[in-house]
């Protein structure tokens, strides 16, 4: 005999396997064209030049705020953050030349090699924070799941780092705007699976770039959280973004010792 | 002779109290004699295997390169033939392997420490491995690129666990400092003192962060089947590489990172070696391992005083209480060097029965307490080197206790022996207490 539930139960079955999936669950290539998304509309193949303000908190110490120029030439790879406030940290400087980080402090008059974990400033900001968007070159992606962020509808997708790519952490979560396209949440972990960091872009500006001929997208402000000591957290305000070619001997040493003498 | 030792015998049977607390007496000094021993010997032992696992081989070829004359570095240039020379000067090591040598900072998200920082093959590192205990991790992933292993305080200090990164940063020549990040592979358990400061990382890490090549390593260490033979090794593979045309600085103890001020201001450049053994090395934990032994030996000497005293008095008492008993023996045609005999031979075999059983009593503790795997106090697992307490029984102190304990009591009972051998039969018969 057939019991009562036998039907409904079928039905049931057949009807979620009919029922096809959800739309908005990415496959590989999918989450692929997310992230190359989110390159290319950052991505300017000329240079960039912007006024970057960083507001650091640390547990028992005051708020320290501190100016910097940003310089990219995103063709080459090469970046240089200069310092210009407050007075005391004015001509320290970053230099990023092939796959190198150096940073010199006016003060010894030195050359440090520092690595992508190197807190800008002292800040809870890494260099690839004031970079442009590598997420396709760098990481490998899995998408987990389209959630809710507040109000926003996101793909959440989890990165891995490349065999012998250089990133801050070995493993990073997005939550990307499923409208707008742009990333609104980011989390960093350690590959013990610890959580470092929590970082936010609220704030997404774009502005054409007559090299790219047509719109570049820059974050325009950012707030980073360190998970490890909970209290210390980094607000950074990016303004007056210039992509006009900036001169060929910016991104040298020598440019940079000179702007502290 | 045998007639004496059966009175005696019998003596300390029938007085069975008295046997009981003076034997009893001379099994815990005996007891405590071998275990004070066993603790000295126990962290001796620790230090050294420790510290010629982790700071030095027992021969070391280690030097220093200078680019000029003011500049040097703890590094090993053409390494490679150097190695096969050093292994063809001396075929009979028990192992021969090369660190690269660094110092720096290690720096997490949470906090920076200074410390050595050691490129070592840990596939290679049988000695280091058989001393290493880990807390966390696998140490066979210390042989993956860009790698770390730290002890539990640092990582403690870090805040840092298995799998986590960390920066390394380092003075490197022409004054520039250079950074890696790596990852935290293995966490080793606390090993005190000779870890304090010391860390291991993959060879490519050391490498990489000096901008070395391949084949320059920071030193070679020779391990021995007995490390006693570690004079006589230093000497021949002195003589046998000045031989080989290699240039070598005067011997002088103590660890390589003392020497950089003296190399320094001497006016050459390029290669120079530096052949050390581990007493050379360890020169600054001797003088630890020395103090220690001074305030065991006092401890000793000071027990053994008050076992001797404690026999005198013993046997003070016993002669008193057996006056009597004496006056009869000596009325029945007893001579004096027989009484006396008989009184010394009670305390020989009292006191040699005594020690060897607190010898035994104190081994077996020894045992116990070495598997029990006591845990100690992080203050005191800088002193032992060692997060549980370990304690090694010495023949020596075995024999010490063996030997010196009997002596000494006899030594104790001889002069109240002399006194009950020496009183007149009628005025014993008449004592009267």
């Amino acid at each position: 005999m057939i019991s009562r539930f036998f039907y409904p139960t079928v039905m049931t079955l057949l009807v979620l396997m009919l029922v096809p999936k959800t739309a908005s669950a990415l496959d590989k290539e999918g989450v692929h064209k997310v992230l190359t998304t989110i390159d290319d509309r950052q991505s300017n193949s000329g240079d960039y030049k912007s006024l970057a303000y960083v507001q650091t908190t640390e547990k028992g110490r005051d708020d320290m705020v501190m100016e910097a120029v940003i310089y990219r030439r995103d063709a080459d790879d090469k970046l240089m953050i200069l310092i210009i406030k407050p007075k005391s940290e004015r001509g320290k400087g970053y230099l990023r030349i092939d796959k190198n980080l150096w940073m010199y402090d006016p003060a010894v008059g030195r050359w440090e090699r520092r690595t992508e974990r190197e807190r800008i400033a002292g800040s809870d900001s890494r260099r690839s924070d004031f970079d442009e968007s590598r997420l396709a070159e760098e990481y490998d992606a899995e998408y987990v799941a389209e959630k809710k962020l507040g109000k926003f509808k996101v793909h959440h997708i989890k990165l891995t780092e490349k065999k012998g790519a250089d990133v801050p952490y070995p493993v990073t979560e997005i939550w990307v705007d499923t409208k707008s396209g742009n990333v609104l949440k980011r989390q960093d972990f350690a590959a013990s699976g610890k959580l470092m960091r929590t970082s936010y872009t609220p704030k997404w500006k774009t502005l054409y770039s007559e090299s790219k001929g047509e719109k570049v997208w820059y974050p325009a402000e950012m707030r980073f959280y360190d998970e490890v000591e909970k209290d210390n957290s980094t607000i950074v305000i990016l303004k007056s973004v210039d992509l006009r070619t900036l001169p060929a001997n910016i991104f040298t040493k020598a440019w940079l010792e000179s702007k502290s003498r | 002779m045998g007639r004496l030792i059966l009175i005696a015998v019998r003596n300390l049977l029938l007085n069975k109290r008295r046997s009981l607390l003076l034997g009893g007496a001379t099994v815990a000094v005996a007891m405590l004699l071998v275990l004070l021993a066993a603790l000295g010997a126990g962290i001796q032992d620790t230090m050294l295997k420790s510290g010629t696992a982790i700071m030095t081989g027992h021969v070391n070829v280690g030097g220093f390169y200078k680019i000029t004359s003011g500049q040097a570095i703890p590094a090993l240039t053409y390494a490679n033939k150097l190695l096969e020379d050093v292994k063809e000067l001396y075929p009979d090591a028990r192992q021969v392997v090369d660190r690269r040598r660094g110092f720096g900072k290690v720096v997490s998200n949470s906090d920076t420490i200074l410390a050595s920082l050691t490129g070592i093959d840990i596939m290679e590192e049988e000695v280091l491995r058989s001393v290493l205990r880990v807390a966390e991790g696998n140490l066979d992933d210390l042989a993956n690129p860009r790698t770390i292993m730290l002890f539990e305080p640092q990582a403690e200090r870090l805040n840092v666990v298995v799998g986590d990164e960390v920066t390394l940063s380092a003075p490197v020549m022409r004054g520039q400092n250079n950074s890696l990040d790596v990852t935290v592979a293995v966490i080793a358990k606390d090993m005190g003192l000779i870890t304090f400061m010391s860390s291991f990382v993959s060879k490519d890490t050391i490498r990489d962060l000096y901008e070395m090549d391949d084949n320059t390593t920071g030193v070679i260490f020779i391990y021995l089947d007995d490390e006693d033979d570690a004079e006589d090794v230093q000497a021949h593979l002195r003589a046998g590489l000045m031989d080989k045309d290699y240039r070598l600085m005067d011997r002088q103890e103590g660890p390589f990172f003392h020497k950089f001020n003296l190399v320094q201001g001497e006016d050459w450049t390029g290669q120079k070696l530096d052949i050390t053994t581990w007493e050379d090395e360890l020169s600054g934990l001797q003088w630890t391992l020395k103090t220690f032994d001074t305030v065991t030996t006092i401890l000793i000497g000071v027990l053994l005083v008050i076992i001797v005293v404690g026999v005198m008095n013993a046997m003070w008492i016993n002669v008193r209480d057996r006056t009597r008993e004496i006056g009869t023996l000596r009325a029945i045609g007893m001579g004096r060097a027989r009484v006396l005999i008989m009184f010394v031979l009670e305390t020989i075999i009292l006191s040699t029965v005594a020690a060897a059983l607190g010898v035994a009593l104190g081994a077996g503790i020894t045992h116990l307490l070495n598997a029990a795997q006591i845990p100690v106090s992080r203050g005191f697992q800088i002193f032992l080197m060692s997060d549980t307490l370990r304690m090694a029984v010495s023949v020596d102190s075995a024999l010490v206790a063996l030997i010196a304990i009997p002596l000494l009591t006899t030594i104790g009972a001889f002069f109240p022996a002399m006194r009950a051998a020496k009183l007149k039969p009628v005025t014993a018969m008449h004592h009267v207490g």
